[in-house]
């Protein structure tokens, strides 16, 4: 996985071929919307509505902090980043014993199990909001933290599994019997031996769980409440802020969320795949 | 019968080893279960149960036990089975045109492997795939929008009148299929990379030293590879497609009248709206049972492409 960095093919020198031209275009051309709103949040408050729109303009960055200081923004970005971290960490640590079990020992109805867990993903969530909803109220769990990082660590568990699993099969059981001839425990073989060649996957489970915990909306807004809003529901409620739309602030929290996702793509360019596939393609693109 | 007892010793040990293996496993396991049984178990089987129950949040009256009605219901309403039908089609158009921009894009950046800023390209085009539906939709409601989007004065300046590309009832669908398309080219691309990238490169090289034509390397080297993965990405594709819900909840709100409304923003509907808890249980486990449906499929593909790769 690791043979881009080893030795970077030099360059062709010359001309900057037809096809880089096509394909710089295409990719500035999907980025265009974001960017918009981008150059949006960067604008002076009274001339983002202006027709015809301006394209070029002293940034300012006064939108930003202003979207910052508003109420509970910063709190959004908070609880989503507590959520992220916490329920990720407790689900890849749980995910990554179960994922160890199901590919060394291999119990009864494995593979019902890999099944069931990978069809959990697949139902739309408002399936399941009713009975979670519900759930919540009789355990007093609404609108808590706690009750959050429970679900976030559940919804990030089926994920991580699956990627754990994968990764773990392709680590050869020689290594575990090895281990066993020398004396050496389990917990020494799983956290030592085997642990240590599954990093792709950890680190791919890590990122992908964060950002599917980071975008996650419909369970935040029905089971959580004020003290508990993320910040897709942060920007859910932006437009709602005051009478007429305030799209300077709109843009500014769409901007403030979108940046840290760009980032980890720049990154973790080569998890892309892994992370979007369910660890069930793998390879580098 | 000192060797008697030695083989005899052994399999003590060995069954001894094997026990404990068994009870390490499970010890394993037990975590993932215990989440798996309170947050999943739990919650289909009161869905389930739900279901068979006319229970309306907002009337005095408790739940009373209605049988199939609710099923029944469900088949007959034709609202929800016009809501299944748009999603399919919706699903179908958006995937079309995904998988055909997205095999494009991945093969122009498959043959331009060493394009100068690849990384840096590569970001700017997979990031609207990981921008939450909810960001989305408000991003396109600003560009969009009517009097002061970018897009309308872009349609003005080329002399072209104003639309109002998310109320009107003949462009409120066809936009929304856009807006996923622009979401969802970029996986499809992500995708095609992979399966050209799983075709190994001897067999590549042979072809090209024998100067198989273009259509025919395709046929014979390329798509016996490829097919697996882009199949599996046109099936997450599908499942994703399926669960749409947020991207039309802010963009349209299923509107203009019911033009925009798919299957999971009718089962919200019911749930938060109208509060028939039970009616749309009903219809929650008829999504469970396409999302097994799905998965199943999913599967059988992964296995294809395993098997297909022991072979080789």
């Amino acid at each position: 996985m690791s043979t881009t960095t080893v030795m970077k093919p030099s360059r062709r020198k010359g001309p900057i071929s037809f096809l880089t031209i096509l394909g710089w275009f295409t990719a500035i051309l999907f980025f265009l919307p974001i960017a918009w709103i981008i150059s949006t949040a960067l604008k002076p408050k009274n001339t983002v509505l202006d027709i015809p729109p301006k394209f070029v303009f002293m940034p300012t960055f006064q939108n930003l902090v202003d979207a910052v200081s508003f109420s509970n923004t910063l709190q959004y970005f908070v609880h989503s980043a507590i959520y992220s971290f916490t329920s990720v960490f407790l689900a890849i640590f749980v995910a990554f014993l179960a994922s160890y079990s199901f590919s060394r020992f291999k119990p009864a109805g494995t593979d019902f199990l890999m099944f069931l867990l990978l069809s959990t993903r697949f139902v739309p969530a408002a399936a399941f909001v009713i009975p979670f909803f519900q759930l919540f109220n009789v355990l007093k769990l609404k609108d808590s933290f706690l009750g959050l990082i429970i679900f976030y660590t559940m919804f990030s568990i089926p994920f991580s599994v699956w990627i754990l699993k994968g990764f773990m099969d392709g680590v050869s059981t020689k290594f575990d019997e090895t281990g066993m001839v020398y004396g050496a425990s389990r917990w020494h073989i799983m956290f030592k031996v085997v642990l240590p060649q599954v990093r792709s996957g950890l680190v791919a489970a890590f990122v992908f769980n964060i950002i599917f915990v980071w975008n996650e909306f419909l369970f935040n807004f029905q089971l959580g409440g004020l003290k508990t809003y993320g910040i897709p529901v942060g920007l859910f409620t932006s437009i709602t802020k005051g009478g007429q739309v305030d799209w300077s602030f709109v843009a500014s929290i769409g901007t403030l969320y979108v940046m840290p996702l760009a980032l980890v793509i720049f990154f973790f360019q080569k998890y892309l795949l892994v992370g979007l596939t369910f660890g069930t393609v793998r390879g580098e693109v | 019968m000192s060797e008697k007892v030695e083989k005899f010793e052994s399999k003590i040990k060995s069954t001894s080893t094997a026990r404990a293996n068994k009870r390490m496993s499970w010890l394993l396991l037990a975590p993932v279960l215990i989440f798996f049984a309170m947050m999943n178990i739990l919650p289909t089987i009161w869905m389930l149960g739900l279901s068979f129950y006319n229970y309306t949040l907002t009337s005095a009256n408790g739940a009373t036990y209605a049988g199939l009605s609710n099923y029944f219901d469900f088949v007959k309403n034709e609202q929800l089975s016009q809501s299944v039908s748009r999603t399919f089609l919706f699903l179908i158009i958006a995937i079309i045109c995904q998988t055909f921009l997205g095999i494009l894009i991945g093969v122009l950046f498959w043959k331009n492997d060493k394009m100068p800023g690849k990384r840096l390209a590569l970001t700017l085009l997979f990031t609207p795939m990981v921008v939450t539906p909810i960001a989305t939709a408000l991003f396109w409601k600003l560009i969009l929008d009517p009097t002061f989007g970018v897009m309308n004065y872009f349609l003005t300046s080329l002399g072209l009148s104003k639309v109002d590309f998310l109320t009107s009832s003949s462009l409120a669908f066809p936009t929304l299929i856009v807006v996923d398309t622009w979401m969802w080219t970029p996986f499809m691309a992500l995708m095609t990379l992979a399966a050209l990238g799983s075709v190994p490169k001897a067999e590549l090289e042979a072809a090209s030293v024998d100067k198989l034509p273009i259509y025919r390397q395709v046929t014979t080297v390329i798509w016996p590879h490829a097919k697996f993965i882009l199949m599996l990405g046109i099936l997450l594709r599908s499942i994703d497609a399926f669960k749409t819900m947020d991207l039309t909840y802010i963009m349209t709100n299923g509107g203009p009248g019911d033009r925009t409304e798919l299957i999971a923003l009718s089962l919200y509907r019911f749930a938060f709206k109208s509060f028939k808890l039970g009616y749309a249980s009903a219809v929650s486990v008829f999504l469970l049972f396409i999302a097994i449906a799905l998965t199943a499929i999913y599967l059988h593909v992964l296995n294809a492409r395993k098997k297909a790769e022991a072979q080789a």
